[in-house]
């Protein structure tokens, strides 16, 4: 029972009692702050070289900018109705789908068998694992050396072989299929042994693989590379094809931007254009895995219950 | 191809631009890469690319220069030491004292020559010919760019095809036989037909691409007009129209080889095409391309008169720490005496009229071909150059659309005539 003399002893019970509570303060806070603070690293650099470029970007579209001499007037959409008006960058995209199918579907197979297989017991398992990494780490310069001898289209190596089965000689650089099969296979030669690893990776660890399979392919849309080391008479600036056969967007993006005309205000145009693209290809991948992974989606429901 | 984990790695992807364009718009200090320490000792940063074969010059010049310690930066590609300047200027920012830079991007950083120290001096305001200081010079008269190699252009042949074909093979007559002095397309075209007519099984030339790199350098006008820098092309009697016909009515003589693909650098060793157009620095592609072949020779003539095709140039960015020690240096390494030295070991032709005159570089010839006093060729092949094409806002764009435009109808045979000039014009309507 309370009584009124009790009250004096009241403040000698101030000090630990606000000791506790700062403790409980501090330790409130460690619960609701450190999370946050253990994350942030990710968001801080995600801030810096991913949002803030995405921005500024976004910025730079609907300026007339110049690489050399800098920002122009605001344009609106000018740039982007000026890029989608250009028959140049519906080549590109068609060009980018293309070699994207041609290259991931076979890639994904092929990469999926020799996972299953390394996910086997081998002896030599180490070995192997490495081994399918090897054409990762081949020199890019190496890599256009040997697929140029194998397609050039007079002298090529494949043409050779064609004849001598009766076929006749194809144009790999003037054919538009013919030149993404031909950059296909240089993507699937440097790429699968990479994927391979990740789904192996996905198939010890992540219980889904096919969330695993589709992010770790969709970048290919970004293909830039082999592209532009296919195309051995034009630098960079100006690779693609004499009729734009394999231009891909993000050479467009680099010719627009880099090349003489150095118009980075499309460049922008086009970049934005490519990510929003992406953006729609994700989110009909996130509802897809959503639909069919129904492991996670279990757990879910059952959290959804529990809370 | 890049390969990423999730979506956003799409905007990570977009990095550059914004970075690029961050830096511009905010015009931030530069800080050059060179240290100025005390005791007046200073390190200069050159940026080179391919081989400028200035090894031997930098240990000389830090020999007599105790001082001065001088670092090569020399670029993988040309593509990226053209990238590296780009950004430099987009950012503000120096990297290298010296830069160098091929005679194609120059219109593009001579937009921004602010960008760049004034390098003419009294002593070398009159080392080169006056195309050559256009090509650096900017429109209130700032020299930008001091003058390293040039490419006066002559034409290789194959001795034994011309022999096949019962044309002369000594190339002072194969010179006569174009035209000499004198030599128009005209007469290289009809040679060519009696050439095709001998049947020998090769062509006359590999593409209309490389021949079209001479012809419209050697209009005053090609793409563009002087008065304006409006684009020409799309009138009907335009001189890249005239051009574009005279050479796809010559189809059938060339070998569709386009140049730098690896069937065209493969055909120089086989029997593919009899002559090739044939700037200085070609005459060393040629030998590395087809060491075994030794019936290549060159003729001191080119079809149109005569034309230059490349050349470089190095630049002093304005906002380097040791401007005045990079413009001594180069200027050193563009005095005549020096490029004389870099012909004789290296074959880079000169662009400065008195070290194109000089003795050591007039006496050089070349076993590869014939033993042909190419030094004296490209001597006359450079006197004869007079003029430099206009190029304006758009040249390259344009040039490029006109090289895919030709590549299409010879190489690739995708377009005929006609429907690939069409796709040209709509090409170049396109740029922005």
């Amino acid at each position: 029972m309370v009584t009124i003399t009790e009250l004096p002893t009241r403040p000698r019970d101030v000090r630990p009692r606000r000791r506790i509570g700062m403790r409980q303060r501090l330790g409130r806070w460690d619960v609701k702050v450190s999370p946050y603070l253990y994350i942030s690293p990710f968001f801080v650099l995600f801030a810096i070289t991913g949002l803030f470029p995405l921005l500024y970007t976004a910025v730079v579209s609907l300026h007339k900018w110049n690489l050399l001499t800098g920002e122009g007037p605001f344009v609106g959409l000018k740039n982007y109705v000026d890029v989608l008006h250009q028959p140049f960058f519906w080549k590109a995209l068609r060009n980018t789908f293309s070699i994207f199918a041609l290259s991931t579907i076979p890639q994904i197979i092929i990469a999926l068998v020799i996972a299953a297989v390394l996910n086997a017991n081998l002896r030599a398992r180490t070995f192997w694992r490495m081994g399918v990494l090897v054409p990762y780490v081949v020199a890019p310069v190496a890599v256009a050396m040997i697929f140029g001898q194998i397609f050039s289209d007079q002298s090529g190596m494949m043409n050779a072989i064609l004849s001598k089965v009766g076929i006749s000689p194809v144009g790999w650089h003037s054919n538009v299929l013919a030149s993404h099969l031909a950059i296909a296979n240089m993507v699937n030669y440097r790429w699968t042994g990479y994927n391979t690893l990740v789904i192996l990776a996905a198939m010890q660890a992540i219980p889904n693989l096919i969330f695993v399979i589709i992010t770790s392919t969709i970048g290919g849309l970004q293909i830039f590379d082999e592209p532009t080391m296919f195309d051995q008479q034009n630098s960079a600036t100006t690779a693609g094809g004499a009729d734009g056969q394999f231009v891909t967007v993000t050479m467009y993006l680099y010719q627009l931007g880099w090349g003489s005309q150095n118009n980075l205000g499309r460049s922008a145009a086009v970049a934005w254009l490519l990510f929003l693209v992406i953006l729609a290809i994700s989110l009909v991948n996130y509802w897809f895995t959503n639909r069919i992974a129904s492991d996670s989606g279990a757990v879910r429901r059952a959290r959804k219950v529990r809370s | 191809m890049h390969k990423s984990r999730t979506v956003w790695a799409a905007a990570a992807g977009l990095t550059g631009i914004a970075l690029a364009v961050t830096g511009c718009s905010t015009g931030s200090s530069s800080n050059s890469a060179s240290t100025a320490s005390s005791g007046g000792k200073v390190t200069l940063k050159v940026q080179t690319f391919n081989e400028f074969g200035y090894a031997d010059l930098f240990t000389e010049y830090m020999k007599d220069h105790p001082n001065v310690t001088i670092v090569s930066d020399k670029a993988a590609k040309s593509d990226d030491a053209r990238a590296s300047v780009k950004n430099s200027i987009a950012t503000s920012t120096v990297t290298d004292d010296i830069v160098a830079a091929d005679v194609d991007w120059m219109p593009e950083l001579l937009k921004s020559s602010d960008f760049f120290a004034d390098v003419k001096t009294t002593d070398n305001a009159k080392r080169w010919p006056d195309w050559k200081m256009a090509q650096a010079t900017d429109a209130s008269g700032k020299l930008i760019g001091l003058g390293t190699d040039s490419g006066p252009q002559g034409v290789c042949y194959r001795k034994d095809l011309f022999q096949k074909a019962g044309l002369p093979t000594d190339r002072a007559q194969v010179a006569t036989l174009l035209g000499g002095s004198s030599a128009t397309w005209d007469q290289y075209f009809a040679t060519g037909q009696k050439f095709m007519a001998a049947n020998t099984g090769a062509a006359w030339f590999d593409s209309l691409g490389a021949l079209a790199q001479v012809a419209n350098n050697q209009q005053a006008e090609p793409f563009e007009s002087k008065s304006d820098d409006s684009i020409t092309v799309g009138k009907s009697d335009s001189n890249a129209s005239k051009v574009f016909t005279m050479l796809t009515s010559h189809t059938d003589q060339s070998a569709h080889l386009a140049q730098w693909t690896d069937d065209w650098t493969k055909a120089f060793a086989s029997d593919k095409f009899a002559t090739v157009m044939c700037p200085a620095w070609m005459t060393q592609i040629i030998a590395g391309d087809a060491p075994d072949q030794k019936n290549w020779d060159i003729a001191d003539v080119l079809p149109g008169g005569s034309s230059n095709w490349g050349g470089s140039f190095l630049l002093v960015p304005a906002k380097g720490k040791n401007v005045t020690e990079a413009k001594a240096l180069a200027d050193w390494l563009t005095a005549p005496a020096q490029a004389a030295k870099v012909f004789v070991k290296f074959g880079n032709f000169p662009s400065q009229t008195d070290a194109v005159k000089d003795a050591t570089v007039t006496a050089k010839t070349d076993t590869y071909f014939n033993n042909a006093p190419t030094g004296q060729i490209f001597s006359n092949r450079f006197s004869a150059v007079s003029k430099q094409p206009y190029r304006g806002s758009h040249y390259f764009d344009i040039n490029d659309q006109f090289g895919k435009a030709l590549t299409r109808v010879d190489v690739d045979k995708t377009d005929n005539a006609a429907a690939s000039w069409q796709k040209f014009l709509d090409a170049v309507k396109q740029l922005g």
